[in-house]
């Protein structure tokens, strides 16, 4: 975390004195993007860097479900289950994924390629069934489409 | 001046700034759960809606006054609201006061009885959650019970400053949590949580299942722990409700210890050592009197001290700083002539024990040296080696520093090895057997009342003291000298 911290200083000029607690959901968001996940000493370092008893941090962490404590594998599959994509073959998807991946929604795969989880809406309904893996989206997605993606990504 | 009306009844607000402040100020009850005097504002249990009129209903907590406003505390938009709030609010709630220690002082059932009683109206199974959750060797959390109004969490922010205390998760997944790593074992204060529950949430372990709070009465006292003098209530056993087939201890016990609101010494808080009293209170008792280790009547002991008195030479008393300000004073017109007198300290801190802290905790752990040093003096206890008689009052000197040969009368209340070891020992009363008042280290004076039957055998310190200097014979001691 310490070679972030420039930029946490950067940020923090964005804000009116006394108000350093604000940056604790940028700073994670950015810890998570340069680490993959929050680990341990990141919270041990935010307590240092930001002055806020560490039970503030663990209260975000654990309400906000897109921060991380965990590593994840190398390809995240975040398969949308909600209305829209439920009704155009998600809950299919879903299935077929964990049979293909032999895991089940919230684990990683042992070679540590994949991490399946379900997620709630991500806005792109009129493209339903959504999948998306890492920081891109995979829309209209039949079994056959999926089976493709999975063959492209290592 | 501002003046606002409450149920159409003009009433002034004084210092406060909020709707609620005022209200309950004024006598006007309006129900809550998260809102508490000593704590931040969050508004987040819902249940103190008021009406202000024209302009809708909101919460009273967080509502700040203005000249001339009109509120409602018990219109009809104001009821359903709160008992639509009070069915949120159970339910996931167990509903399992027949075995809750809180049942009896407990907001949500009064505020259930008494704004909503109905039955859930959601068909819904409950969810489940933990059960007796170790929060500390002290205190267990029962999350089902939980209605997250974060009380407890923003008094480890707030007040004790521990930050152990978090809210986790979210929905109906939160969970009052300790940090990682840490329990309510780190905060001297942890227990106030228990009281400042307004549910059966938190509970403390050593009144887990003891007894039902209304067989139980208060009895005004002050804690001894420290020079703070923290006014508490010794919760005993209602005479009424007494027990005939069970120990008799179950009928005279302090069952636990409350923070008796005090905004001149200690707020509503009070810390760890003012609960666990009781142990100390516990402890086993002396009731015969002795003469070097022999039983000999009360009356023997004061007549053989009274002998002791007359023919020593040069005599030094050491004062306890655990007697009421009037056992002090008894002591001074009646003895006060016949002894150099030093205060000695009682207690001293134990091992393990805060020292001192910026809240509540003196360095000092005797209640009334404050009182004892404005009678005595603050020097130092010096015994000169040709000293005949050393009267010691209360625990802490160890005979072993006395001069070689020294007579010792000593007055004292536990079973103690000393207590066989001096001349004289004469079993007194103690704080919760008699009334009387302490001085805290800052002047404060606050009294304290009996609540433990007076022992046979045992005699009140401010008795005793007229007895001892009585010349050639006493009241009750008949002349017998």
């Amino acid at each position: 975390m310490k070679h972030l911290i420039p930029e946490f200083e950067r940020m923090k000029t964005r804000l009116p004195p006394g108000h350093d607690a604000t940056l604790l959901v940028p700073c994670l968001r950015r810890i998570q993007e340069d680490r993959g996940f929050i680990d341990n000493s990141d919270i041990d370092g935010l307590v240092e860097y930001l002055g806020i008893p560490r039970i503030q941090i663990e209260e975000v962490l654990s309400f906000y479900g897109m921060l991380r404590r965990k590593p994840i594998g190398r390809w995240h599959l975040q398969v949308c289950r909600n209305v829209s994509c439920s009704m155009r073959g998600a809950e299919r998807l879903i299935d077929e994924l964990i049979g293909k991946l032999g895991v089940q929604p919230g684990e990683t795969t042992a070679d540590g390629r994949f991490t399946l989880s379900t997620v709630e809406c991500l806005g792109s309904c009129g493209t339903a069934p959504v999948v998306m893996v890492n920081e891109a989206y995979h829309e209209n997605l039949s079994a056959a489409d999926l089976d493709a993606l999975l063959e492209r990504l290592d | 001046m501002t003046a606002i009306f409450i149920n159409g009844q003009s009433v002034e607000t004084g210092d406060h700034t909020t709707v609620l402040q005022v209200a309950l100020a004024n006598g006007f009850h309006i129900p809550h759960f998260c809102w508490h005097p000593e704590l931040s504002v969050v508004g987040n249990c819902r249940v103190c809606v008021v009406e202000h009129e024209g302009r809708g209903v909101g919460i009273a907590c967080n509502m700040p006054i203005s000249d001339g406003m009109r509120v409602l505390t018990d219109s009809e938009p104001v009821r359903a609201q709160r008992k639509a709030m009070l069915q949120f609010i159970l339910l996931n709630h167990p509903v399992d006061c027949g075995i809750c220690d809180k049942a009896g002082e407990c907001s949500l059932q009064d505020y259930h009885y008494e704004y909503n009683g109905e039955t859930a109206i959601s068909g819904d199974a409950k969810l489940h959650s933990t059960k007796f959750f170790p929060l500390s060797e002290r205190i267990i959390l029962d999350n089902e019970r939980c209605i997250l109004c974060s009380r407890c969490v923003r008094f480890t922010r707030e007040i004790s400053k521990s930050n152990v205390l978090g809210l986790e998760n979210r929905g109906d997944s939160m969970l009052v949590r300790p940090a990682e790593g840490r329990s309510l074992d780190d905060d001297p204060y942890s227990d106030n949580v228990i009281d400042i529950c307004p549910v059966g949430a938190l509970l403390s372990r050593s009144f887990l299942y003891q007894a039902r709070v209304w067989y139980l009465e208060p009895t005004p006292s002050v804690c001894p722990g420290c020079a703070r003098g923290c006014t508490v209530q010794f919760w005993h056993r209602k005479a009424e409700w007494r027990l005939s087939g069970l120990d008799e201890r179950h009928n005279t016990r302090v069952h636990r210890v409350t923070a008796l609101e005090n905004p001149r010494v200690n707020g509503p808080w009070i810390c760890n050592k003012g609960r666990d009293l009781p142990e100390l209170l516990d402890r086993p008792r002396a009731t015969q009197a002795l003469q070097k280790g022999a039983p000999v009547s009360l009356m023997q002991a004061i007549e053989t001290a009274r002998g002791l008195l007359d023919q020593a030479g040069k005599r030094v008393a050491l004062v306890s700083s655990w007697g009421s300000n009037e056992e002090l004073r008894a002591f001074r017109n009646s003895l006060g002539d016949y002894f150099t007198s030093f205060v000695k300290p009682d207690h001293l801190p134990l091992e393990g024990e805060v020292v001192e802290d910026d809240l509540l905790i003196r360095a000092d752990k005797n209640p009334n040296t404050r009182a004892a040093q404005d009678l005595f003096g603050t020097a130092a206890a010096e015994i000169p080696d040709d000293t005949e008689l050393v009267l010691v009052w209360g625990e802490g000197v160890d005979f072993g520093t006395l001069p070689r040969g020294v007579k010792i009368l000593f007055l004292g209340s536990w079973l103690l090895p000393e207590n066989g070891h001096a001349d004289v020992f004469i079993p007194i009363s103690i704080q919760t057997e008699r009334r009387g008042h302490y001085t805290n280290f800052e002047g404060v004076v606050s009294p304290f009342e009996a609540c433990q039957p007076h022992r046979d055998g045992v005699i009140d310190a401010e008795t005793l003291f007229p007895l001892l200097s009585a010349p050639g014979g006493s009241a009750s001691g008949g002349g017998a000298a």
